[in-house]
């Protein structure tokens, strides 16, 4: 009953934007004496397909720049169920703080990432704080408290889909993502 | 013989109501340690103009219902000696074994389908439930369901579970849905489609909403959705994490797990007035809270001594105590509906196994052991878990009996298995 009644929204919604639509055309065409083409339906939207796939695609493209403006310090890494920056991180840090400092329009998303091997809501607060330390980090080193912001996806984004030592290791990060520009 | 049980019939369809209270024994104790399963018999109903075969579907959907429960051997035609339509021989039904015998009849008139069930104590050679449902053939497995239920309240003093969903986080790729789905495996119902990731479904005490974190709008934001689908109303989007824990009994306030003072702490969130009241403040990680059943005290997860362990306070976060010793990774606790147990998930020999121990932290019993088991929730009568179990790298969706037996595979096939929350009875 109810799908039957959304289905009947659903058409005379489609009913009335075609309506609106070839009115809203003729009425152009009147004007312009047909030097706009009426689209169809169909037509518009491979456009808005089109169009929506382009802006896809640029972003993408903005990603691919942005990951590789700061690829090689883009990731920090933790041992099993800890949240303390290790000595070997500091270098990394500082080397993305370097590059905020030079980029004062760009941001910088941290998002804290666990192994599968804790619990999954243990490993979303985990993910959580060493998203925190590494921001707490980032802002000894004199970056602005609003230029970072944090999030946390647990176990659920893994760099590595393996179930090996190794690939535990490289699941367990803080993945600095630049934002803003 | 046949006109004289028709007769009783009759009466004990009208008796119904009041026989309940007078069942008095207890035919199955639930409760005993080691339980041999209850044999019972289930013949073909009497159907004259049997188009679309109910004769045998019928007493075949009950005994799946029944063997579901983990209680019940539901014992083999082959085996039945009285294959008669006259009067019921008792001798011949406990001469196979037999303790309980069903016997029924459907009939269609028109678009009307009504079926009656009829329950005998065979070794007393007596009727227990005579029950006649009425409706259409849309409601065949609702009539079956709410026989099966009577079966249960008059062998066992309990109605059971069948009324009852299992809400789940199903995870396909990065993302993750909410589903719901019966306690037998049938009818998943898929509740939200936002490609996010969407975890951590709590039914409420009415079983009309499940409220749920998701990452919809980027951030882990809480929100509520009816349990039969529809729009979701957004509840709180605090900076950080804004973790769905369970509802109260009264089905005003919930219990999350914040980070917006930049750790995560425990706060019952009053949905009337949308106050936050926290119950933790400790710099080390807290989640994962669950109220006992009687509302006066909250277990949850911290690991201030160093590893994450299993904690009780009062409920208003007062009187800290650790109640896990053993293991250095217990998480996940849920506190029985009789507020005698709480179940876990702890490692135990390099995997997570669930266990369950009273609420001050003794008579310690580990329910699985091979593969891996976590994320324990159990059913509205206490008498099963259900879990995710992970074998060979497999995410199934799994119940057991809540003393470890009758291990069944609910649902397989996504990619993983998530938060699984069973309902309360839906009376459905």
């Amino acid at each position: 009953m109810r799908k039957r009644s959304l289905l009947f929204i659903f058409f005379a919604l489609i009913l009335s934007f075609s309506l609106a639509f070839s009115v809203g055309c003729a009425k152009k065409a009147a004007v312009k004496e047909g030097e706009e083409k009426q689209l169809s339906p169909e037509k518009k939207a491979e456009a808005e397909q089109a169009a929506k796939e382009q802006a896809v695609k640029e972003a993408e493209k903005k990603d691919a720049e942005a990951a590789a403006a700061i690829a090689g310090f883009d990731y920090i890494y933790f041992d099993f169920d800890k949240y303390n920056v290790k000595p070997e991180a500091r270098e990394t840090l500082k080397k993305l703080a370097n590059y905020l400092n030079a980029n004062p329009a760009a941001g910088v998303r941290v998002e804290g990432n666990a192994d599968e091997r804790g619990t999954a809501e243990y490993n979303l607060a985990l993910g959580e704080r060493r998203a925190q330390s590494a921001a707490k980090y980032l802002m000894g080193l004199g970056i602005a408290k609003k230029r970072i912001s944090t999030i946390s996806y647990g176990e659920e984004r893994p760099v590595d889909p393996g179930h090996t030592e190794e690939a535990w290791a490289k699941n367990r990060n803080a993945h600095f993502v630049l934002t803003g520009k | 013989m046949l006109k004289k049980i028709a007769i009783g019939s009759i009466l004990i369809f009208f008796m119904t109501p009041c026989l309940q209270d007078t069942y008095g024994r207890v035919y199955i104790d639930i409760d005993s340690p080691s339980l041999p399963k209850f044999p019972i018999a289930i013949t073909d109903f009497y159907c004259p103009v049997d188009r679309e075969g109910h004769s045998i579907w019928f007493p075949d959907q009950l005994g799946k219902f029944l063997k579901l429960t983990g209680y019940f051997q539901v014992i083999d035609k082959k085996a039945f000696l009285d294959t008669g339509t006259g009067g019921i021989r008792f001798a011949d039904w406990t001469a196979i074994g037999a303790e309980s015998l069903v016997k029924g009849a459907v009939r269609n008139e028109g678009n009307i389908l009504s079926s009656d069930f009829h329950l005998f104590d065979v070794t007393q050679g007596k009727s227990l439930v005579f029950k006649r449902y009425t409706g259409t053939a849309r409601d065949k497995r609702a009539m079956v369901m709410r026989f099966a239920s009577e079966i249960m309240l008059a062998l066992t003093g309990e109605a059971g579970v069948f009324d009852t969903r299992i809400a789940f986080a199903g995870k396909k790729g990065k993302n993750s849905e909410i589903f719901t789905i019966n306690f037998d495996g049938t009818d998943l119902t898929r509740l939200t489609n936002y490609r996010a990731l969407s975890i951590l479904p709590h039914w409420s005490p009415d079983g009309r909403r499940i409220s749920f974190t998701s990452y919809k709008r980027g951030n882990p934001d809480l929100f509520v959705i009816e349990a039969r689908g529809g729009p979701d109303h957004l509840l709180s989007n605090e900076s950080g994490l804004n973790l769905c824990g369970p509802w109260s009994s009264d089905g005003r306030s919930l219990l999350v797990t914040l980070s917006r003072d930049g750790n995560e702490e425990l706060y019952v969130f009053n949905q009337l007035n949308g106050k936050k009241y926290r119950l933790t403040n400790d710099t080390s990680i807290d989640v994962s809270p669950c109220w006992s059943p009687d509302g006066t005290k909250v277990a949850f997860v911290s690991n201030r001594s160093g590893s994450p362990q299993i904690y009780v306070m009062d409920a208003n976060g007062y009187n800290v105590k650790r109640i896990t010793y053993e293991g250095n990774y217990n998480t996940s606790p849920r506190w029985s509906p009789k507020g005698d147990k709480i179940v876990f998930e702890g490692m135990r020999g390099g995997n997570f196994q669930i266990l369950t121990m009273n609420p001050e932290g003794g008579q310690l019993t580990q329910l699985t052991g091979s593969g891996r088991n976590d994320s324990p929730s159990w059913s509205p009568d206490g008498r099963y878990i259900a879990f995710v179990s992970t074998t060979g790298g497999k995410s199934r969706l799994c119940i057991m009996n809540s003393n470890g037996s009758n291990f069944r595979i609910i649902h397989s096939g996504m990619d993983k298995y998530m938060y699984p929350n069973w309902s309360p009875h839906l009376n459905f």
